[in-house]
């Protein structure tokens, strides 16, 4: 099936152009006619195969949209790898449309921000503005440096039934999209490498240079290094992806409002070793929600005292703060008006036809024809539209009284998607572009986000599961390069200075690090349990058995306060302590699938890896592009082995899912150690990961070494202890007898050799805090590590391994002592580097206080 | 007759855990206008803030904002103004008797003041029959407002006041009139979150309650309306020396009579606005200037809040 929005083409077989052949012919089916004379186009299998890589490119690169919850996880972003196609001559004359438009809305705000002489004169009835929410006084004379106030918007377009381009919606709040435009453009250049090849297709990486541009031309003059920001609203905001691989795109960090601060009039990026000034601010959080003291009180997502600082002209915010008004469906009806007397030209690019119930005519012709007009509702916080011709008469009558009730807010359109989805089975479909300003008017990608609805959707929304297509400007001329990765070198601009890493993204990088470590922990773990298991499970009194016994308790051994990074509760085993072996047996069995596969109890394989994923998305513009490789093979493991539902009784499939985790596990350590630059980051990840090592030694050592077990048992049971540590290979090129508890001491904790020893870490540790620095005082942190360094470097391994009355008391001091201490040292660092931040309200009102 | 005034308005903030940062914004500073001359005004803030800036707000108000981040258990502040007071109140019998229905109807859209320049008020071709004010600012105080919904309550309320051709500064009086005498003032009896239907229905509030329901009545008929923050000068009872720090923040209403100007009336007092009453500035309601807002940071959660107002003539000794 075709989509309606390439240019339409006479088709090959249709025996040449008919009236309305172009619109119906866009319909039948995908039409590759525009490919270069022999070039074969993608046959069925072909486009199969491109479909399943294209998914699968979107997952190794973590490309989401969405979420449900914090905790929940993000939908895929849903990708066609047929384009929209879109000819030269066409595009031409709609770019310079699209051009004009922003220029036009970049006009009417500076007017209603400033002298409002569009109200004044009637161009604009002034309810249309003083009415709508998004206008915020609040803001008034605020003005931009840089040649543009508006400096990125994004235009919403359809095909009327003519095939004429029609924008549905202006996007100027703070669009999004942008980002997921260039990942769909890398990721089908991929898929549909063949036919990419062999297109001239307009490039749409300029288009950053070029916002890159914008943003430092936003700034206040005589900024000679402008440092840009891009805020946004969380890694839970529905385009958090979008929003972060932006940020990468253009080389400027990702902060929340939290990070930032207003003092003296400027606003400041909090950084681990002090605070750097901020001249941009690129938002993508809503105006009202970006300054809880001149906007909305109950905002979270902004920084106190920004409106000051916008107007102390020390920070520029792009887009300029009020600029959702724009998006007033409204002023559809009044811009053919105003680009006459703002511009002195005719609008290129048209609205549907627009009635805004608030004038008493164009209300009069709503309600006459409710039933074919879409009907916008514009006080809510989210824009809702109602399609008039799918109400019945009750509803449509009840939808008459509320604009009756509440004309002013209503607003009624045409429906522009009629005659393209309408009959001929076709879906709606919408083409997002983007304008950026430049000294000389605005730049528009060359090409853009299209989003076509699922089928029976009338809205066309990704919210509602629309599936994105590529846009592809056929060029005129081949551009210098249309090689994706030279695309890659070409267009992103370099990287400016190095921010200072921000206490939040430090929080996420530090708990990336253990998380990570975790699972690795628990993989090992579990590998080396049901490893004894295939052998010793059906005989629980034998000294294997007993071994298993020992092993599956230390599963559960560590403490519930280890494992969340806050307020999650551990993982319920429901283990039953049978005395008959079946039950037991049936119960641990059931214990250990969840160990790995439950995503919902904290400690589990499953829901560290979520953890680890969330914390790497939470510093997406911190991550190597190839960390998202490992996280998506880990999820598709885990998910490939839960969905196949096995008996309950089962330890069948466990070995290569974990063998699978152990990989993915391995590479990203391996794009940690080879991948990433020493900066305070990567310290901070590497000491979340020794400050977890350590904690598994600990304590994986105090569930299996503390009570002394027989010999026979021992000799089981230290051999997987060794096993889960990475360290059995070591121990016997060491040792030529079976395991001895002194020697596994020394191996486990004393040897500073060992990777996975306690002395290792605590070395590593000590390295890595070294090198991170904090605004507060660190002596508790470091002292508590030289404590831990000490009672390590004491440690007599013989007296340790010595048994009184069946226990290894010696032993299970001395892993107290280092097992709060590492506690407190992770509590310790919390308190020095991340961000704390304080409870902000509002201040008590003296409403009546009189 | 002119008065001048020596104006105190003292606002203090007590916590029970320290504050590390305190953002507020006040609109505290007297307007200078016709009527109302400011000599001199200053806003301190204790402790000393880190930074502080002014600027004139959409409405024309002087807002003051400023930062504290010095760590502190307590808030302070001052705003001190002299001026002098030469308001004329306005005389019921002499104001313009366009009647209301003609008022809604010039301003409305499409209404007569764009058709016809509103000759049918009275207004001569030459002058400006806004008064100055300006078809924009007019229609936008006929809008509702957070705190002024149009409410099928308020319009049944309201209904007796609008009889047919009355004119508008009857309206206006009588709305007056009877928020004074059916209404009860207590303070504490509303918040800032209490609606007009509620109020109507304990019949019962404080200043900006009055002043939000003849508000929401006049904007519903079509009369442009606004919301006035100011204080007004209490006179002790016979006998008695007046307390210090005891007069009011106070608020009343301003509504738009052809060829008059905003007309500033007290539905708390039943009686047009006249030298005993200051103007700090005006919104479309309460929210648009709160005397003080912000945002403070704090593990804390109790707060303690005082304020004192004091509003005395000129050369009488100011309290501390």
């Amino acid at each position: 099936m075709s989509d309606v929005l390439s240019s339409p083409r006479p088709r090959a077989d249709a025996g040449g152009p008919a009236d309305g052949a172009a619109v119906t012919d866009r319909v039948a089916g995908d039409d590759w006619s525009w490919l270069p004379e022999g070039t074969p186009a993608p046959d069925a299998v072909a486009l199969t195969a491109a479909r399943r890589q294209t998914a699968t490119l979107l997952d190794d690169r973590g490309v989401t949209y969405g979420t449900d919850a914090p905790g929940g996880r993000s939908r895929d972003w849903r990708l066609d790898p047929v384009p929209v196609v879109i000819d030269e001559a066409e595009w031409s004359a709609l770019e310079r449309a699209i051009a004009q438009r922003a220029a036009l809305l970049d006009a009417i705000i500076a007017d209603l921000y400033g002298p409002r002489t569009l109200l004044a004169d009637g161009v604009i009835p002034p309810e249309v503005v003083l009415a709508h929410p998004a206008f915020l006084r609040a803001v008034d004379r605020l003005t931009t440096p840089g040649p543009h106030g508006l400096v990125l918007t994004a235009t919403d377009l359809s095909r009327d039934p003519s095939g004429a381009w029609r924008a549905v919606a202006d996007r100027t709040q703070a669009p999004s999209g942008a980002g997921y435009a260039m990942v769909d453009r890398r990721v089908i250049a991929q898929s549909m490498a063949r036919v990419y090849r062999q297109t001239s297709i307009r490039r749409i990486g300029p288009f950053f240079h070029a916002l890159r541009r914008a943003l430092d031309a936003a700034a206040p003059a005589g900024v000679r290094r402008p440092q840009a920001v891009l805020l946004t609203a969380g890694p839970w905001s529905e385009t958090a992806f979008d929003q972060a691989y932006l940020a990468s795109m253009l080389g400027i960090p990702l902060v929340e409002g939290s990070d930032l601060e207003v003092r003296e009039g400027r606003v400041w990026l909090q950084g681990l070793e002090g605070s750097e000034q901020v001249d941009v601010i690129l938002r993508r959080v809503d105006s009202e929600w970006c300054d809880p003291l001149d906007l909305r009180a109950d905002s979270r997502l902004g920084v106190p005292g920004l409106v000051r600082a916008v107007r102390a002209g020390t920070v520029a915010v792009v887009n300029p703060l009020g600029s959702g008004v724009l998006e007033h469906p409204a002023l559809g009806a009044y811009l053919p008006r105003a680009a006459r007397v703002v511009l002195g030209e005719d609008l290129a690019l048209a609205s549907p036809e627009t009635w805004w119930c608030g004038d008493a005519a164009a209300r009069s012709h709503a309600l006459a024809h409710l039933d074919e007009l879409v009907l916008k509702h514009t006080t809510a916080a989210q824009e809702r539209a109602v399609l008039g011709w799918t109400l019945d008469t009750a509803s449509r009558e009840s939808l008459a009284a509320q604009i009756l009730a509440d004309p002013l807010h209503w607003t009624a359109q045409e429906r522009v998607d009629d005659a393209t989805s309408g009959a001929d089975g076709g879906r709606p479909a919408v083409l997002r572009t983007f304008a950026v300003g430049q000294d000389e008017g605005y730049q528009v990608m060359a090409g853009g986000l299209a989003l076509v609805a699922p089928s029976r959707q009338r809205v066309v929304s990704s919210s509602l599961g629309a599936i994105a297509k590529d846009v592809w400007v056929i060029a005129a001329e081949a551009e210098a390069s249309h090689d994706p990765w030279l695309l890659t070198a070409a267009d992103e601009p370099l990287p400016r200075q190095l921010v200072a890493v921000s206490p939040r993204t430090a929080e996420n990088l530090f708990w990336l690090g253990r998380y990570a470590e975790r699972s690795g922990d628990v993989v090992r773990l579990l590998r080396a349990t049901v490893d004894r298991w295939y052998d010793h499970a059906r005989r629980p009194a034998s000294p294997g058995g007993r071994a298993l016994g020992v092993l599956l308790e230390s599963l559960d051994a560590r403490e519930p306060a280890s494992w969340a990074r806050s307020g999650a509760t551990p993982a319920t085993t429901g283990r039953a302590a049978g005395q008959d072996g079946t039950p037991e047996q049936e119960s641990t069995q059931r214990h250990l699938r969840s160990l790995l596969l439950d995503p919902d109890a904290p400690g589990t394989v499953a829901w560290s890896v979520r953890r680890m994923s969330e914390a790497a998305a939470a510093a997406r513009d911190q991550m190597s592009n190839d960390m998202w490789l490992p996280l998506a093979s880990m999820e598709r493991a885990l998910e490939e082995e839960a969905a196949l539902e096995r008996a309950p009784g089962s330890t069948t499939g466990l070995l290569p899912v974990l063998d699978r985790l152990l990989e993915a596990l391995l590479a990203v350590a391996g794009i940690e150690s080879e991948g990433m630059v020493r900066d305070i980051g990567w310290h901070l990840q590497d000491a979340g990961r020794r400050v977890e090592r350590s904690l598994y030694v600990v304590e994986s050592l105090s569930a299996t070494m503390v009570t002394a077990q027989p010999e026979n048992v021992d000799a089981y049971l230290l051999e997987s202890v060794l096993i889960a540590h990475e360290s059995s290979i070591t121990y016997r090129r060491r040792h030529s007898a079976r395991p001895d508890p002194a020697h596994v001491l020394d191996l486990l904790l004393s040897d500073t050799s060992n990777p996975r020893s306690l002395a290792f870490q605590v070395d590593r540790l000590r390295e890595d805090l070294a090198k991170v620095p904090s605004r507060l005082s660190t002596d508790a942190r470091d002292r508590l590590v030289a404590d831990i360094a000490e009672i390590v470097a004491e440690l007599d391994v013989r007296s340790a391994a010595a048994v009184l009355d069946g226990r290894r008391e010696r032993l299970a001091e001395l892993l107290e002592s280092v097992r709060w201490r590492l506690r407190s040292v992770a509590d310790e660092i919390a308190v020095a580097h991340f961000v704390h931040p304080t409870t902000s309200r509002a201040l008590a009102d003296s409403w009546g206080l009189t | 007759m002119s008065r001048t005034y020596d104006l105190v308005h003292r606002t203090r903030y007590s916590y029970d855990e320290p504050v590390t940062g305190s953002y507020g914004r006040a609109v505290l500073v007297p307007r200078d206008q016709p009527g109302q001359q400011r000599h001199a005004v200053e806003v301190t803030i204790d402790p000393l803030p880190a930074d502080s800036a002014e600027h004139v707000d959409y409405f024309g108000n002087t807002s003051t904002y400023f930062a504290v981040t010095t760590p502190h258990t307590e808030l302070t502040v001052t705003a001190r103004s002299r001026l002098t007071v030469d308001r004329v109140q306005a005389d019921l019998a002499r104001l313009p008797r366009a009647a209301w229905s003609d008022v809604g109807r010039a301003v409305r859209p499409g209404g007569t003041l764009e058709t016809n320049g509103g000759a049918h008020l009275g207004a001569p071709p030459s002058s400006d029959p806004t008064d100055g004010i300006g078809l924009v600012a007019l229609r936008e105080a006929l809008l509702p407002s957070r705190h002024v919904q149009l409410s099928p309550e308020v319009r049944a309320w309201a209904e007796p006041s609008f009889e047919a051709g009355r004119p508008l500064a009857e309206v206006l009086a009588d709305l007056a009139h009877r928020i004074r005498t059916e209404l009860t003032y207590k303070s504490g009896s509303t918040t800032v979150h209490t609606t007009q239907v509620e109020l109507l229905a304990q019949r019962m509030g404080v200043c900006q309650d009055f002043a939000h329901l003849m508000i929401a009545a006049l904007r519903m008929h079509g009369v442009p309306a606004r919301y006035v923050s100011g204080y007004i000068e209490t006179v002790p009872a016979p006998g008695k020396e007046k307390l210090r720090g005891a007069d009011a923040s106070h608020a009343w209403v301003s509504a738009w009579v052809p060829g008059a100007g905003w007309v500033d009336i007290d539905p708390t007092n039943d009686a047009f606005v006249d030298e005993r009453y200051v103007v700090l500035g005006w919104g479309r309601d309460y929210s648009d200037v709160p005397p003080l807002r912000g945002v403070i940071f704090t593990e804390g959660s109790g707060s303690r809040l005082t304020v004192s107002v004091d509003l005395v003539p000129s050369g009488a000794e100011p309290f501390a």
